[in-house]
């Protein structure tokens, strides 16, 4: 038997394609709801509140669920009511009382009462889930009627709130995560099986239900009826996945997605320059720092505090804002501009490579040294990490610091930092939630400090008591003092060079109003709506 | 020997091949060096020995490899594949998801190489050493050495941003609602819902990317098809055919190409086997929800029991395109019938 290619099938075959391809063009698409279409990099780990920890499912939770407080639509710095109308603090600060709402419905017209905030919060404490670090000062929660539930804390926590607007406190419908398998018993982590349902619909009572999900396509939210807030715009929401960011600028100009969440400093300027596109962008909370290892063993010259702070001295902040693009910011110390008490951008550090050289010489390296840098492969946010290590070569190479770059892959990178066996990296943090308690984490004792070789045992006494101050005051005054004095002591002193805090870039249609980057959320499609 | 025993034959080969596969796989994932743990909980909760346990007993990393790999076994045989730890629903299921649209975008792909490839090789064979021929040539040079990433971004951004003739990226509009899964094969399934306009959409969606891998494997193919051409015509029963005064496109088609088909069959099974293993590149970029994007994202997360399935496929794949090329092997070529 012979093979042959006959040239007549493959017109026919060509004939075919090319007429189903012409039906495609006459396709109707006729659809008279308001349709949003947010194209990102889809990072799912899972849509259960209570084990998820990427961003795609926190900007899906934002809008299928309430918490019990919450932020300004546009900023991080006070608190809100949302499922709960006010709140009482105990005068030890250990109980919080929750008065909640009476006319809040989850999606299915159920009423929201305390017992739903009771298992919500239970379950996620019992799951020990990806974000259950957040539930370590809570003692118990209790409903003590419908609309009352009392949340005790085992330890005074000034965060306590900043963490309750957090997605994992998300309030879900009890009755329905029941249904669903799902479970707030002390073994939850072995016996619940709801997880799976989080990613097929959503049991909450915020202004979206989520429709359907199909992993590494789409993720689509519709109206809630039953919404007790005020309507939002759309009535349909599609988180279209694009991974690769030149993509989505595509997309964008061909008018298939409305936002681009995935816009990178490079592709600022030719956005902007698109008629009908424009980029909104912002500052991050992510801070990028330096490490240098207070234990001689592995830091070698950097464990000493003059050259850290002749490093500090060293860099070159201007150069790094300009790599990170419009929107960044250079940290006064170890806490980001725009995080409750942090100095501003006027407390910035400057470049002075003389009073470096002089701090190298006094430290016994007026010919400076040789030592290495470990940088981990990866892009955070639309930066190359790479291209952040080679600036501080070039930064450090002028006051006679000679440095060879070791890169490494993330996973390794990391597992190699929390050893603590790094002399010399280069790391960035993202706030966990947002309060600057979060940054405390960079002191003796903390795990931050432990993995830069600063043992408490090594530190003055003096800072280990500010630390503990700082970890327990309540009172936002005072703690305003207690951060300003712990900034100061970073910037005399510690094994950290923050040089850049990067921004956040969203391409839009012009047509599309409201397009704001939260910190905590991410975006809130509820809050979006279009100019027809 | 008859077809029958030679099907035996090859199959029996293919076994210790798959078990091999399986302990390299294995051990490779199991040799980078870094932990699931890592990848997969949030800094906060690496601290808290508590979870990372619950982490590691959930997940089986807390027992001996070998206890791991004879447990990995066992379960391969009764067709279980273990649990994604990044989708967290079983990897067959993963796998049923992101294999249909691979299979779509590999099979328009190999039908576009295979066309122009074949197309491309034949002419520059017959008129070897004229214009025709350099053009072909150079085409192919591009094909194969030009980046598919860049060929894909450029592709998308001149006919679908800036000229609308094609559609973007992803296997349907965006608006478009997918009919209900059958297959999983969106051309079939929208067949099966009587569906014209999600049909013409999907194969709208297909065109760019096809083209941009088709190219790619066209170099390829028409690289071997014009080399093993040109050495049939230079072959006597070629001249002895022409002497017989047989037309130019019968000796060419029928004597000269059917016989030059064997290398040719080889590099398209091999490139298939390839395109089916997901081409992540071209995944990527085209926002294509196939294999090609799951074997990544499993492996940037140390998904073991992902990684460790996507290998299975790939080494089925690979072994069942070669089953099928060597048979057809069997029907090109008398003497391996008679071998």
């Amino acid at each position: 038997m012979l093979v042959r290619l006959n040239s007549r099938r493959i017109m026919t075959l060509l004939m075919v394609l090319l007429t189903t391809m012409a039906l495609s063009l006459t396709a109707a698409h006729a659809q008279d709801e308001k349709v949003l279409v947010v194209g990102s990099a889809e990072f799912v780990d899972s849509f259960d509140p209570a084990r998820s920890y990427s961003p795609t499912p926190m900007m899906s939770l934002q809008v299928t669920y309430d918490t019990l407080v919450t932020f300004p639509a546009d900023s991080a710095d006070k608190f809100e009511p949302r499922i709960a109308k006010s709140w009482d603090v105990s005068e030890d600060t250990l109980t919080y009382t929750f008065h909640l709402r009476d006319d809040v419905k989850f999606s299915d017209g159920t009423p929201l009462t305390a017992d739903d905030v009771v298992f919500s919060i239970n379950r996620f404490k019992n799951i020990k889930g990806n974000p259950s670090f957040l539930t370590t000062t809570i003692d118990s929660v209790t409903a003590t009627d419908p609309t009352t539930v009392v949340l005790k804390l085992n330890v005074t926590d000034p965060a306590i709130l900043a963490k309750l607007v957090a997605w994992p406190f998300s309030i879900l419908n009890s009755k329905v995560v029941k249904e669903q398998g799902g479970t707030d018993a002390a073994d939850a982590d072995k016996t619940d099986k709801a997880e799976g349902f989080f990613s097929t619909g959503s049991a909450g009572s915020g202004p979206y239900i989520l429709e359907s999900y199909e992993k590494e396509s789409q993720l689509v939210l519709v109206r809630n009826p039953n919404y007790w807030g005020t309507a939002p715009y759309f009535d349909r929401v599609i988180f279209q996945n694009i991974p690769e960011a030149a993509a989505q600028k595509v997309a964008l100009e061909a008018g298939d997605i409305d936002v681009a969440l995935g816009v990178t400093p490079d592709q600022v300027d030719a956005i902007n320059k698109t008629d009908g596109l424009s980029v909104y962008t912002t500052g991050a909370f992510t801070l990028y720092y330096l490490t240098m290892n207070r234990q001689k063993e592995f830091g070698g010259p950097l464990s000493d505090p003059k050259v850290e702070l002749a490093v500090r001295y060293a860099l070159d902040y201007d150069g790094f804002r300009k790599i990170a693009g419009p929107g960044a910011v250079t940290p006064a110390a170890m806490l980001p501009v725009g995080m409750f008490g942090a100095y501003g951008t006027d407390k910035a550090p400057k470049r002075d490579v003389e009073k470096a050289k002089a701090l190298l010489a006094e430290a016994g390296y007026p010919d400076g040294f040789e030592t290495t840098l470990d940088y981990p492969t990866y892009t955070q946010e639309g930066l190359n990490i790479e291209t952040l290590a080679q600036k501080v070569v070039s930064d450090l190479a002028e006051v006679g610091i000679t440095i060879k770059l070791v890169p490494g892959d993330i996973g390794t990178f990391i597992e190699k930092v929390r050893a603590g066996t790094v002399g010399f990296s280069v790391l960035w943090w993202q706030p966990d939630y947002i309060d600057p308690d979060n940054y405390l984490y960079f002191l003796p004792g903390r795990n931050g400090g432990t993995r830069a070789g600063w043992l408490e045992a090594d530190a003055e006494p003096s800072l280990l008591e500010l630390r503990d101050k700082a970890l327990a005051e309540v009172n936002p005054d005072e703690r305003l003092k207690l951060f300003a004095q712990v900034q100061d002591y970073w910037q005399a002193n510690g094994p950290y060079a923050p040089y850049l805090q990067g921004s956040i870039q969203v391409g839009h249609n012009n047509n599309i109003q409201g397009v704001f980057r939260h910190p905590q959320w991410l975006l809130d499609v509820a809050t979006l709506s279009r100019v027809e | 020997m008859p077809l029958h025993l030679y099907i035996v034959r090859r199959f029996l080969f293919a076994i210790p091949l798959v078990i091999g596969i399986t302990l390299v796989a294995f051990i490779i994932a199991n040799a980078v060096p870094s932990d699931p743990v890592s990848a997969n909980l949030p800094e906060k909760s690496q601290n808290d020995p508590e979870i990372v346990a619950a982490f590691r007993r959930e997940w089986g990393l807390d027992k001996s490899l070998p206890e791991q790999y004879f447990t990995y076994l066992g379960n391969m045989l009764q067709g279980n594949l273990g649990r994604s730890i990044k989708t967290k629903r079983p990897v067959i299921q993963d796998i049923q998801q992101f294999l249909p649209a691979t299979i779509e975008l590999a099979t328009a792909s190999i039908i576009t190489g295979l066309i122009l490839g074949v197309g491309m090789g034949i002419v520059s064979a017959v008129w070897r050493g004229k214009l025709v021929d350099y053009v072909t040539r150079t085409i192919a040079l591009i094909g194969v050495s030009f980046p598919v990433f860049v060929l894909a971004l450029l592709a998308l951004s001149i006919f679908h941003a800036q000229l609308g003739l094609a559609a973007g990226p992803g296997r349907l509009d965006v608006r478009i609602t997918k009919p209900a899964v059958v297959t999983g094969l969106l051309l079939v399934d929208s067949i099966l819902a009587g569906r014209a306009d999600i049909l013409g959409n999907a194969i709208a969606h297909l065109v760019l990317p096809s083209l941009v891998l088709g190219v790619y494997t066209s170099g390829l193919i028409s690289r071997i098809t014009r080399s093993s051409m040109l050495e049939v015509l230079g072959a006597e029963y070629v001249r002895t055919a022409r002497s017989k005064g047989l037309s130019e496109r019968v000796v060419v088609m029928r004597h000269a190409f059917s016989n030059a088909l064997i290398p040719v069959v080889t590099v398209i099974g091999l490139s298939f086997g390839n395109l089916l293993s997901g081409a992540v590149l071209t995944e990527t970029i085209f926002s294509w929800p196939g294999i090609g994007r799951y074997a990544f994202q499993a492996s940037t997360s140390q998904d073991f029991p992902a990684i460790m399935g996507i290998s299975m496929l790939i080494a089925f794949i690979y072994v069942g395109v070669n089953f099928i090329v060597d048979i057809l092997y069997f029907f090109l070529d008398p003497r391996i019938r008679l071998a």
